[in-house]
């Protein structure tokens, strides 16, 4: 007997089920397996072509998710990822995302279970994204490649399946949102002027890694007029003063995607911190544009040393100080950038992708059973 | 809370409504099923002074209720 087939002969590892596709997708409904559209059958033979990408122990969980603080191993994660298109290449990065996304300054207890529409978003960096084809051009947080298309769902399955974020029960978001199917990108290294997002949170470059962000949806910056670095970042750092955002209110860490062109355009008179300095310096709202009874509960309270007394004039920033300001580049041709603000109470985490003993993965052949 | 709890302490969770069954699954998962919840009506944000108030009002008696119950 397989080492597999060991495992699913333990109590509920296994269910059976007709061999047949609408008969499997059918019970998966009924059990409330799944994000509503059709999953691929996970079978013992699919399910063991997933796990020949894992070089860990297949029953050892690698990390809890809340909101149910259910054990993830790599065989339920295989089971998923299989559930939601993957191919058993894809396994390695998606066993990290799930790794980074359940550290504690995540906080995804809050981020699965908040009423607020957040979302974990995964930026892949390094080697391993051009390998596995992840889209870091045009439409790359739409549809139309498998690798951003399916890692992303199945980490939306782990954490429906695995973590209970079942809609008004573990997942209280008062509308979620579109990028809780899937919100996985890669950076446009090769388009940006700038050292890439995993570098200058402290990594190789050589590197493989994820970042992770408790994030809403990208908000379109367009700026077809600028001709300098100056411009540019000023129509985004003006986007980025907006009422509604929770970012106004804690020290987070918001995202600037900006689009190649206008990143090259910001380069040419800035350096990344530089730019970061300048967006947040001018990211604001004005008190003015606040509610009065936002500004009596919030406000005075949160911001008490700089802002007891407010007139309509001052300002609430964006982001607090320039280094809690992510900016990566993502996109194809054209005059646009994005803001993304996040959640509030989680802070990004950036985690490589390293093999069982430690070392730096340099192809995600290297997690493959010999 | 659930480790509060655990230790012997009188303890209660407050929810309003619609996160009664969260409220719920979170004790079971803590290994604390039977620990009590006392329903307040929703929202938390967005009340005035005076409905905050209401719902303390709300509140007290279940907690007060709870202690009698633990002491007896």
């Amino acid at each position: 007997m397989s080492k597999l087939a060991q495992l699913l002969q333990a109590s509920g590892a296994s269910i059976e089920a007709e061999d047949d596709f609408d008969s499997v997708n059918a019970l998966m409904r009924e059990k409330g397996w799944s994000d509503g559209l059709p999953i691929v059958p996970p079978t013992e033979a699919r399910v063991a072509a997933m796990l020949e990408y894992c070089d860990r122990p297949w029953d050892q969980p690698i990390a809890k998710i809340p909101p149910r603080w259910g054990e993830a191993t790599p065989l339920l994660l295989a089971a998923n990822a299989v559930m939601a298109g993957c191919q058993p290449r894809y396994f390695p990065l998606f066993m990290l995302a799930i790794e980074a996304m359940c550290e504690e300054p995540l906080n995804l207890y809050g981020v699965q279970a908040t009423t607020h529409l957040c979302a974990p978003l995964v930026i892949v960096n390094g080697p391993v994204a051009k390998e596995l084809d992840i889209n870091s051009g045009h439409n790359a947080f739409g549809p139309g490649h498998q690798a951003n298309a399916t890692i992303g769902r199945a980490i939306r399955l782990a954490l429906i399946n695995i973590g209970g974020a079942i809609p008004a029960l573990g997942d209280m978001s008062t509308f979620g949102s579109p990028a809780k199917y899937s919100y996985l990108v890669a950076e446009n290294e090769d388009e940006s002027p700038w050292e890439p997002l995993h570098v200058e949170r402290g990594l190789p470059r050589e590197a493989s890694a994820v970042t992770v962000i408790g994030a809403e949806c990208p908000h379109n910056v367009n700026d077809h007029e600028s001709l300098t670095a100056e411009g540019v970042l000023t129509t985004i750092a003006g986007t980025m003063g907006i009422a509604g955002v929770n970012d106004i209110y804690y020290q987070s860490q918001p995202l600037v995607i900006m689009g190649p062109e206008h990143a090259k355009m910001a380069a040419a008179g800035y350096t990344k911190a530089e730019a970061k300095r300048f967006i947040q310096q001018r990211a604001h709202v004005a008190v003015g544009k606040l509610s009065r009874e936002n500004i009596d509960r919030r406000v005075k309270i949160t911001f008490k040393d700089r802002l007891a007394n407010p007139k309509p004039d001052d300002v609430v920033y964006a982001v607090q100080r320039p280094e809690d300001l992510l900016i990566a580049v993502i996109g194809g041709a054209g005059k646009h950038s994005a803001y993304v603000p996040t959640f509030g109470a989680t802070l990004p985490v950036t985690r490589a992708l390293k093999t069982a003993d430690g070392r730096l993965a340099k192809s995600v052949e290297d997690f493959r059973r010999r | 809370m659930a480790n509060l709890s655990k230790r012997g302490l009188t303890t209660a969770v407050i929810c309003s409504g619609p996160f009664m069954k969260l409220g719920q699954a979170q004790a079971r998962v803590f290994g604390v099923p039977d620990l009590p919840l006392l329903q307040i009506p929703h929202p938390l944000g967005g009340v005035s002074i005076e409905q905050v108030q209401a719902r303390a009002e709300v509140a007290v008696p279940q907690f007060v209720k709870l202690l009698k119950e633990k002491t007896q």
